[in-house]
């Protein structure tokens, strides 16, 4: 299995149109946090209709691809099926109200940091497996420390200094993308 | 590509909290969209050139589906009905 860290956006889609399979997985767990993120964070869907919407969008996504003319812009393309899909689903739950009705307020603002999340999310893909999981698991799964320590099998104290450190791993590598890659590689 | 305006440490904590892990199942789901619609597009050019082969998916379209080798999830259904005007 390949791992998501360094096939660009571009080269992946390319991969998808001649039905590669093992790549489609990919792009969908590239996407998959920030298509789920929009739909609860952004346009606060409830979870069923939150499901139906991340289902519809890869299956357009997916449906698409053949007619996508810059495969570079996978993102905002995603990004734009995800935002409609959501405002055509609060639509149809609340009639034809106007679309700046259904639109939750500062749902522009909200769609940038998501854009910045997943630039950062892909900068973590840099860093060494412990980092990347350390820090996924306090930060996005809401873990404890207590129940980090108890799945990686690591003395609770250590928890907070260890996240400490990869937080600033991170930031190098956001910092300087190469030198964090050539780390990982090397 | 996407500028992230800050390595300011305590941002990069949040924005590493603003993408959720994604509830079980749905990238599964999602992963499996060209397997299940491969095995569509078959059963509804079949369907158009057989009459008793869509009489059989419009009596028990869920049976028909599982006999094909779909797993006849809400979602395939929906979309089989769609496909099969039904």
């Amino acid at each position: 299995m390949e791992t998501n860290r360094t096939i660009p956006d571009a080269a992946l889609v390319a991969r998808c149109r001649e039905g590669d399979g093992e790549a489609w997985g990919l792009l969908v767990e590239r996407f998959s946090r920030y298509v789920y993120a929009i739909c609860v964070r952004a346009f606060q869907l409830t979870q069923p209709d939150a499901e139906d919407v991340f289902q519809d969008v890869f299956a357009k996504v997916y449906g698409g691809l053949p007619k996508l003319r810059d495969d570079g812009a996978i993102r905002p393309w995603i990004a734009q099926l995800t935002r409609r899909a959501c405002i055509d689903r609060l639509r149809a739950d609340r009639g034809e109200t106007p679309l700046d009705e259904v639109e939750p307020d500062g749902v522009d603002d909200r769609l940038a940091e998501l854009d910045e999340a997943l630039a950062v999310r892909e900068a973590l893909l840099a860093l060494p497996e412990a980092c990347r999981e350390i820090l996924d698991r306090f930060f996005a799964r809401d873990e404890s420390y207590r129940t980090i320590g108890e799945a990686l099998d690591l003395p609770p104290g250590t928890i907070a200094s260890r996240i400490s450190r990869c937080l600033e791993k991170l930031k190098a590598a956001m910092e300087d993308p190469e030198a964090a890659l050539r780390q990982v590689d090397g | 590509m996407i500028r992230v305006t800050t390595t300011d440490i305590e941002q990069l904590a949040r924005l590493l909290g603003a993408l959720p892990p994604v509830p079980a199942g749905w990238v599964e789901a999602a992963m499996e969209l060209p397997l299940w619609g491969a095995g569509l597009d078959e059963l509804v050019a079949r369907a158009e050139s057989d009459a008793a082969f869509r009489a059989r998916l419009v009596a028990d379209l869920e049976s028909a589906l599982a006999e094909s080798g779909l797993n006849p999830t809400p979602r395939i259904l929906a979309e089989a009905r769609q496909r099969l005007s039904l």
